[in-house]
């Protein structure tokens, strides 16, 4: 029976070889986790459908570096996060606002303390508000509370102080309270 | 309001890192102070909402940029099964079937308006044979019938949504030719595929699906403006959410 070290290596070698049926296996096996990651962190669709292509490319292109150390989709999740984060990073420096970015007075609750109805927080409302975020904000958030990585990590992959994770996570948090009272829900 | 000097504590709070004699103080502060609770239960929630979002769906015609870029930058290779046509009469039944598919779709389609009368559906060439000793040039030649009737199909579904795309938002019409756009691309770079290489049966493959999807975009797009213009706009809502 095959490990799974040996199914990716296979699938892996199939690739290289010119294979495309094998990389649309690939694909099909992985396009929605790292879509997903690139929606959230962009904030849009045309963006992470351009990401999402740039990605594969770039695995084809790198699939001789892949030696089976990580699993597949681990190596895939760490490509396409660099990629993602090289595009937020070179799109924050034209905007200048990596580690924004919120002031205080745009992220405290407001004064009235309306709290959200009590219904759940439907998906779309949620995925709107954070598109509506600012980039490094998002980005802390998406990785923290989405994407379930520590502080820890996210300092790393951010090339941040462990403390600004964190701030940038509880003001994206009570940013997007204040987005999902705005849309009603 | 929630009381500011707390607003941090309900975070660590939140995340579960909040030290254990903070932790009972703020839990009694919070027994006292409703906006403090709905602060922390809210932030609970965005919490639990966040970590529950499903993967999305990758957008239809991603997969078919992909395919025609490295087909454009010579990294795809013919597998020897390919070469040989091993697959061709699976492929050809798959392109017979969309043909028959998107011609019988014609009809309904045409509830619109008036319209020429659709293709036959019965001179659709059909794999009957599968196990038959077709000759790969027996075998193209079938598909190449089959694709251009597609491609016919397609234009009469075209002119259709062109002729009617008034019954729909700016927004709306406005995504749905960015959709169109993206397949078309990935249609002319197959295309410019087959035509290098005419035997390709990989080649061949990914231009039947570029195709399809068009096809499938163009059925969704008319029968959003048959909803519309019926006023069914709960129809509608269904069919933007599907694509």
């Amino acid at each position: 029976m095959s490990t799974s070290k040996e199914i990716d290596l296979a699938l892996v070698a199939r690739c290289r070889g010119g294979d495309l049926a094998a990389f649309e296996e690939l694909y099909r096996a992985h396009a929605g986790r790292l879509y997903s990651l690139a929606f959230r962190m962009l904030g849009n669709a045309a963006d992470a459908e351009d990401m999402l292509q740039e990605i594969f490319l770039s695995a084809h292109r790198k699939l001789e570096s892949f030696r089976g150390e990580a699993a597949l989709g681990t190596w895939l999740y760490r490509l396409a996060m660099n990629q993602i984060l090289d595009y937020v990073r070179s799109r924050a420096a034209r905007a200048g606002q990596l580690t924004d970015g919120l002031d205080d007075a745009s992220v405290l609750p407001d004064a009235s303390g309306h709290r959200l109805a009590d219904r759940a927080i439907d998906r779309l409302d949620l995925e709107r508000a954070i598109g509506e975020l600012p980039d490094g904000c998002r980005a802390a958030f998406v990785l923290h509370d989405v994407e379930g990585l520590e502080h820890k990590e996210i300092a790393q992959v951010l090339g941040i102080a462990e403390g600004t994770s964190k701030s940038q996570v509880h003001k994206a948090r009570l940013r997007l309270r204040g987005l999902l009272r705005r849309h009603g829900v | 309001m929630a009381c500011e000097r707390n607003i941090e504590r309900i975070q660590e709070l939140v995340d579960g890192t909040l030290g254990a004699i903070r932790r009972t103080e703020l839990e009694q502060h919070l027994g006292q102070c409703a906006d403090c609770r709905a602060l922390k239960e809210d932030l609970e929630r965005i919490r639990d909402a966040a970590a529950a979002l499903p993967a999305l769906p990758p957008p239809d015609g991603a997969w078919l940029q992909i395919a025609g870029r490295l087909r454009h930058e010579g990294r795809i290779r013919e597998t020897a099964a390919a070469a040989r046509g091993s697959r061709s009469y699976a492929w050809l039944a798959i392109a017979a079937t969309l043909v028959l598919a998107a011609g019988l779709s014609i009809p309904y389609l045409l509830r619109l308006t008036p319209a020429p009368a659709p293709p036959a559906t019965g001179t659709i060439p059909v794999a009957t044979n599968p196990k038959g000793n077709d000759s790969i040039e027996e075998v193209l030649s079938k598909v190449d019938a089959a694709q251009q009737q597609y491609e016919q199909a397609i234009v009469k579904m075209d002119d259709l949504r062109k002729a009617n795309m008034n019954a729909l938002d700016s927004q709306t019409s406005e995504v749905i030719e960015k959709n169109l756009g993206i397949i078309d691309r990935a249609i002319a770079e197959n295309r410019a595929a087959v035509k290098a290489e005419p035997g390709s049966v990989a080649a061949r493959e990914t231009l039947f699906e570029a195709l399809r999807q068009k096809v499938s975009l163009l059925q969704d797009t008319i029968s959003l403006i048959n909803e519309m213009r019926n006023g069914n706009n709960a129809a509608a809502a269904q069919l933007v959410n599907k694509s």
